[in-house]
């Protein structure tokens, strides 16, 4: 408990001072979002030359894209600690060593090390992208569906935290950078603004059984928006994201809990 | 002159040292140019031709555009900032070389590192996955390789440019994430120019950032042809020469500003 | 008494893992790994009374930052036995970690983009210091080492000197029985090295803290610490006092000369010349084998003298002779110090 009032504290300090100059702030979050934005807005451009994407039209494109940029964001601004950009340094600099020497949860600790208010702007990109998506397409909108889109989001951040952490984890051994990971969230963020049937099969199938993103993305949104699904996949499979998830999240703090031990027996 | 040539050698041999950067770059912008290929694909749907662009020409891009990242420090160069807030360009400015053919003889050693062993490698494996257009002729080859040559020095004068922001502003880094960010907008490595709505396209063509990453791509896959090589080719020297100049105002101008204000 | 810091026989084995050149030495590491067991701390023992001053030295690669890693729980020992406090450090954590400090001279133990207000005010909530207690020390601490000019600064901003100093204090705010310091004056210069000093001396005596002293500088040493451990390679040479080491080994003394004129040549003996610069000559002598008084009186017999001064050898001398000659391994004593 003492952990976690410790991880409100440490976010709040560090939101206190980003906030320190406002306008700076504000200037770098609508930055942030006309960069990011950019992409969908070219996108959108480009496809008033084309009628439709694999069967799929803007609007529906629009809604997982901006639904995964909206988790992304999210998570990068909470799992910011374990960003490898942060952690690595982290560790190469013995300040993981300091986090081992407090009296408070090591986890807890990481999450608190660092917290980028700044990573508003792509939630707010994503926001306004999936705003934009419901404006154009028609949702048949059940209870069941109201209450699976917020799970749905919440399994996406956890889905990439998951990925994020995993990576933080394997700087234990290597002190590289594993660049190649970055296919899996970054790429994973990539494929999952765009209806997933599109790529070819050994893509699919990397985001389908190694980093299970179509689960996340391409299968609840044929749910959601009542496409057909030319994969033929049975509709069980658009609800499995929150247990997929709860699996991969568990299996990730594990192998970091393997991570710390091994770090504390073999030393830096 | 031997000074601006060892730069370029040290800094090359540098660059083919991050074997392991090089490849998780190299593995990332593969998997990548994939994605692309494949959203283009989808986008075509069996039409052979968009708006004067080919699908092959368009999966061609996506190849192309991927491999260039590297060469080009497309998504962030912030090396001179970081010496100017770290006091380092002191020093750096006592060297008896030119500040500007200083970091443009590093620049080119990475490019051309990277070039060897990143954008090559890339492109090739890519060749095998699937159908490109290749230049039709010898001359079509030799174009496009002064076109990305030229490539990286428009590049450079702008990332140069871009970093100055240093001298005047400590907040450089927020600036220079948002330049950056205009140049990805308009260059067409995202999408290809083409498809854009005209005027986009046409207003792109106009930055340099079009310049440098679109037109080499447009000769590549041929749909650049005899005068209009030329013109290409010369609207590529032009921005070369623009940066050369804005970037020497510019630098003189931080560099008296540093030297009257301190460091 | 009950030792705060029980150590025996410890031990700590690293796998250096010897690593294949090139492009396929790269991928035979994935399958092929050969490795060198070091023995980076090897069968160490020692106790530490509650409020001891002790230091704990050795030269680079001798296995302190080791032991200190095992004595703060970070590393898990390979084999022996380990207490500190009451507690196996590595085992319970987070209570263990609750009752003592660190400093380390290399890097801060604070947050870096906060301002030290906001670093102390979370050590207060980390470590549930009562508010009075917290105010207590941190207003006697902020005096002594004189925090005020830069209370508001991140730690990234700050010298050397100043980031040591609310280090310094950071460690103590929560009255740990007991202070890991590693090199903590590293880097600074003669006054700030003094401030320093005085401060852990002022802890030491005042509030009874045990503390573990780790340092290069062999005047902190000699200012500070009664006890001394000496570690080399793995293995603790020397447990007793300073002046007991010197005694035996620093009885090396420098007899600094001006002749009234410039000698062809000059021989004494029982001594060595160090140093020769015309009429200025530094001889070099033992202790045991003559005393200062008789020297000179030799001195003057066969040469005219102008001016003359007596030192001990310093001791960084001493503690190098130790180090590099390896003395220790000869000393008919390798452990605890009888005499004190």
């Amino acid at each position: 408990m003492r952990s976690i009032k410790l991880l409100f504290h440490l976010i709040r300090l560090q939101i206190r001072s980003q906030l320190q100059y406002p306008v700076s702030f504000i200037l770098e979050v609508i930055s942030g979002v006309i960069i990011l934005g950019f992409y969908f807005v070219a996108f959108a451009l480009t496809f008033s030359r084309f009628d439709n994407i694999g069967g799929w039209n803007l609007g529906e494109v629009a809604f997982v894209w901006g639904l995964a940029e909206f988790s992304f964001g999210t998570m990068d601004m909470f799992f910011s600690g374990f960003d490898y950009d942060a952690f690595g340094p982290m560790i190469r600099r013995g300040q993981f060593d300091q986090l081992l020497l407090r009296p408070a949860n090591i986890t807890l600790q990481v999450f608190g090390s660092r917290f980028v208010l700044r990573r508003l702007g792509k939630m707010i990109e994503g926001l306004a992208i999936f705003i934009y998506s419901l404006s154009l397409i028609q949702v048949d909108w059940t209870t069941l569906k109201l209450i699976y889109l917020p799970l749905l989001v919440i399994s996406q951040v956890f889905f990439f935290g998951s990925l994020f952490i995993i990576g933080a984890t394997t700087t234990f051994w290597t002190m590289e950078r594993l660049e190649i990971l970055n296919i899996f969230s970054y790429g994973g963020n990539e494929v999952m603004s765009y209806p997933m049937h599109i790529f070819p099969r050994p893509i699919r199938m990397l985001f389908t059984y190694i980093v299970p993103a179509i689960l996340l993305s391409y299968y609840p949104a044929v749910y959601i928006l009542g496409k057909t699904d030319p994969l033929g996949a049975p509709a069980i499979v658009s609800f499995l994201a929150p247990f997929v998830t709860a699996v991969m999240f568990w299996l990730a703090i594990r192998f970091w809990h393997f991570g710390i031990k091994n770090y504390q027996s073999s030393g830096s | 002159m031997t000074a601006f040539f060892a730069t370029i050698r040290t800094s090359f041999r540098r660059q083919l040292t991050y074997r392991a950067a090089n490849l998780s770059g190299l593995a990332t912008n593969l998997m990548f140019a994939f994605f692309r290929a494949a959203v283009l694909i989808a986008l075509f749907n069996e039409k052979n031709v968009v708006n004067g662009l080919s699908i092959q020409g368009a999966i061609t891009f996506a190849g192309i555009t991927q491999a260039l990242i590297g060469y080009l420090s497309f998504f962030h160069w912030f090396d001179v900032m970081h010496s100017i807030n770290e006091g380092q360009v002191g020093a750096d400015l006592l060297k008896p070389m030119n500040y500007f053919t200083y970091w443009l003889g590093i620049d080119l050693g990475r490019a051309l590192g990277s070039f060897l062993i990143r954008s090559l490698p890339l492109f090739l494996i890519f060749l095998f996955f699937y159908k490109i257009t290749l230049p039709d002729s010898l001359l079509q080859w030799l174009v496009f390789l002064l076109s990305v040559v030229l490539s990286e020095l428009v590049s450079f004068g702008w990332r140069f440019l871009v970093n100055l922001a240093a001298f005047w502003s400590p907040n450089a880094l927020g600036i220079g994430r948002f330049a950056f960010g205009l140049s990805w907008i308009f260059s067409g490595f995202y999408m290809p120019l083409d498809l854009f709505p005209d005027w986009l396209a046409n207003f792109s063509r106009l930055t340099p950032f079009g310049a440098s990453v679109y037109l080499p791509i447009e000769i590549f896959i041929n749909k650049l042809k005899a005068g209009d090589l030329l013109q290409a080719v010369l609207i590529q020297l032009f921005w070369v020469l623009f940066f050369i100049v804005i970037d020497h105002l510019v630098l003189s101008r931080g560099v008296r500003k540093l030297v009257i204000q301190g460091g | 008494m009950k030792p705060i810091i029980s150590v025996q026989d410890l031990s700590k084995d690293f796998k250096i893992y010897r690593n294949h050149q090139g492009y396929l030495g790269a991928f035979r590491n994935l399958f092929d790994r050969k490795f060198d067991l070091v023995h980076a701390v090897d069968g160490v023992s020692f106790d530490v009374q509650p409020g001891e001053l002790v230091g704990y030295i050795g030269p680079n690669g001798a296995g302190k930052s080791t032991t200190i890693k095992m004595l703060t729980g970070l590393l898990v020992p390979t084999s022996g036995t380990l207490g500190v406090n009451g507690y196996l450090p590595w085992k319970q954590r987070k209570e263990y970690v609750r009752k003592i400090g660190a400093v380390f001279g290399q890097r801060t133990t604070l947050w870096w983009d906060l301002p030290l207000t906001d670093s102390f005010d979370l050590i207060k909530h980390i470590y549930d210091i009562p508010e009075n207690i917290f105010q207590a020390n941190f207003n006697h601490f902020r005096e002594i080492l004189e925090l005020d000019p830069f209370l508001g600064t991140p730690v990234r901003s700050l010298s050397l000197g100043q980031r040591m100093r609310a280090d310094l204090c950071a460690a103590f705010l929560h009255n740990p029985s007991l202070v890991f310091l590693d090199e903590p004056t590293i880097g600074l210069d003669v006054v700030a090295k003094q401030r320093i000093r005085d401060f852990i001396q002022f802890i030491n005596q005042e509030m009874g803290t045990t503390i573990l002293l780790t340092t290069h500088d062999i005047s902190d040493v000699q200012k500070l610490c009664e006890r001394v451990l000496i570690i080399d390679h793995g293995k603790i040479l020397f447990d007793g006092k300073l002046a007991t080491l010197l005694a035996d080994f620093g009885g090396r003394r420098i007899l600094s000369v001006e002749f009234a004129e410039n000698y062809p040549e000059i021989n004494l003996k029982d001594a060595e010349v160090v140093r020769r610069d015309g009429n200025q000559v530094v001889f070099s002598f033992e202790r045991k084998t003559i005393s200062a008084s008789k020297l000179i009186n030799r001195l003057s017999a066969d040469y005219r003298i102008a001016d003359l001064e007596v030192q001990n050898q310093p001791i960084e001398d001493t503690i190098r002779q130790i180090y590099e000659d390896q003395l220790l391994y000869n000393h008919p004593y390798d452990k605890k110090d009888p005499a004190s």
